[in-house]
């Protein structure tokens, strides 16, 4: 008869832990698949959104009163930015590929494109 | 029970017990490290940022082969998750594997999109960016075909991509952990539920979706392994390893992306609701996509134990494509498991660099 495995009270500590994960998990799985659940949670986020947009509105009225920028005003400024990083970066690559094709020797500094698989029988290892 | 047996059991008593305090006592120490250290750094591997379009980086990791292999990969990361998971740390990075192993590798790597970036539809991705970087990558390394792998919803739009653009000279299709029957990923079809979630009303409120939202979403699905998580990091304080691997995981995990309004408003409507990838009805930028017309070699990598993309979720990729040179791998591990760390170096690395490599020439 084989010998009982050694007593390990950390062990099984840590079998209680992993067990304790699984069950929580499991039970919170089943309740959230619920139309309750998720009926509560999208209730709660639509109220959530209505009042940001309330107080959003407000703000925009209370800046506008002291003659502040508005979160939009910033946003549409930085759209601007936007705009013209993505011109410059645009501008960039055309000069990029212009270099590549003037001086062929520098846009080659990879390596040969040579490689070949090594045979199936050998383990594959990186060269 | 014997004497014998009880005196083994006793001694091997004694000696966990001297081993826990051992532990104990480095768990003390190292705990202080833990606190004051910071982050550990990722994205290990030297690369070149070689295009930037808004929410779009592209970059191109430096060779580390003498000789590589003729046809260069594109790595397509997911949209709420950064690039870094693929590229943690030397020795356990994928990028840096496949660059030791020959590949010439680009990566499109997700920035926060800006607020006006709110308006990008699922066809900004699939129909602009991605054909943009394989342009780019066709033309830089000068040859005309190019291996695409996609990560999780980076599957998705590489699928989507390769199925409506045939004529862009994808070689070879790559996608770990792809979500395709909607249908079958419950619990977020139970919170997407259309009867009580408005996405209009949440994409017209937020512009783009916050970050911190989805971040939510993705804990809820396991609510009770973060304290696990936290449990179990106290318990293997004493070995630096774990230590080291859970705060990359953790850093990597909590640094989600928010996601453009419209393409989210188009993934619920389009891929949650309808489940057009699946039925094969999906349209993006006025095309039906069908997943039929991929026909180039594909390899999909999946995980036995995906809390997100459930198994059921992820199997009709391999059914509905028409390539004749396609294969599934199921490995075991977890959603990112499969793909990032000390196993995945163990287990899919090896099989993707085996599958690959042939099919790279």
């Amino acid at each position: 008869m084989p010998d009982k495995p050694p007593l390990d009270p950390f062990a099984a500590w840590r079998d209680m832990v992993a067990q304790w994960e699984k069950n929580v998990n499991q039970l919170a799985n089943k309740s959230m698949a619920s139309d309750e659940f998720s009926g509560s949670m999208n209730q709660l986020m639509n109220v959530m959104l209505k009042s940001q947009q309330g107080v959003s509105e407000a703000m925009v009225k209370y800046l506008a009163t002291l003659n502040l920028p508005s979160r939009q005003d910033l946003l549409a400024l930085g759209e601007q930015l936007g705009s013209i990083e993505s011109q410059l970066n645009r501008i960039a690559l055309l000069l990029e590929r212009q270099n590549r094709h003037a001086s062929p020797a520098v846009a080659r500094k990879t390596p040969p494109r040579t490689k070949r698989p090594l045979p199936r029988t050998t383990p594959q290892q990186p060269s | 029970m014997s004497g014998q047996t009880a005196q083994r059991e006793s001694d091997s008593l004694a000696e966990r017990i001297a081993l826990e305090v051992e532990r104990t006592i480095a768990r003390s120490i190292k705990g202080v490290e833990y606190i004051a250290s910071p982050a550990p750094a990722m994205g290990a591997s030297p690369r070149e940022l070689v295009l930037k379009d808004g929410t779009l980086n592209l970059y191109h990791y430096h060779p580390m082969s003498d000789e590589i292999y003729r046809v260069p990969v594109l790595m397509v990361m997911a949209t709420t998750n950064k690039g870094y998971v693929l590229d943690l740390a030397p020795g356990q990075s994928l990028v840096e594997f496949l660059l030791r192993s020959g590949y010439d590798v680009y990566m499109i790597d997700w920035s926060p999109p800006r607020a006006d970036e709110k308006r990008l539809r699922l066809a900004d991705y699939t129909d602009r960016f991605i054909p943009d970087c394989v342009s780019l990558v066709r033309e830089r390394s000068e040859q005309d075909e190019v291996s695409v792998l996609g990560y999780c919803m980076g599957g998705v739009l590489s699928s989507i991509y390769t199925a409506s653009h045939p004529g862009d000279g994808v070689k070879n299709l790559i996608c770990f952990t792809t979500p395709i029957d909607f249908s079958q990923m419950t619990l977020f079809q139970k919170w997407a539920d259309r009867r009580f979630f408005d996405v209009d009303r949440l994409v017209d409120a937020t512009g783009n979706v916050p970050s911190e939202m989805l971040f939510q979403g993705f804990q809820m699905l396991r609510p009770a392994s973060q304290v696990a998580g936290q449990v179990n990091l106290w318990d293997n304080l004493w070995n630096e390893d774990y230590v080291k691997s859970y705060r990359m995981f953790d850093r990597w995990g909590m640094d989600m992306l928010p996601l453009a309004g419209e393409y989210f408003r188009d993934t619920t409507k389009k891929l949650m609701w309808e489940n057009g990838l699946y039925h094969g009805t999906l349209e993006v930028g006025g095309r039906n996509v069908r997943l039929a017309d991929i026909t180039v070699p594909l390899l999909h990598v999946v995980a036995e134990h995906d809390h997100i993309v459930p198994r059921d979720a992820s199997k009709p990729l391999i059914e509905l494509v028409s390539s004749e040179d396609r294969q599934e791998v199921v490995l075991k591990g977890g959603h990112i498991s499969v793909a990032a760390g000390a196993n995945a170096s163990k287990r899919m690395w090896p099989k993707l660099d085996a599958w690959l490599a042939e099919r790279s020439v």
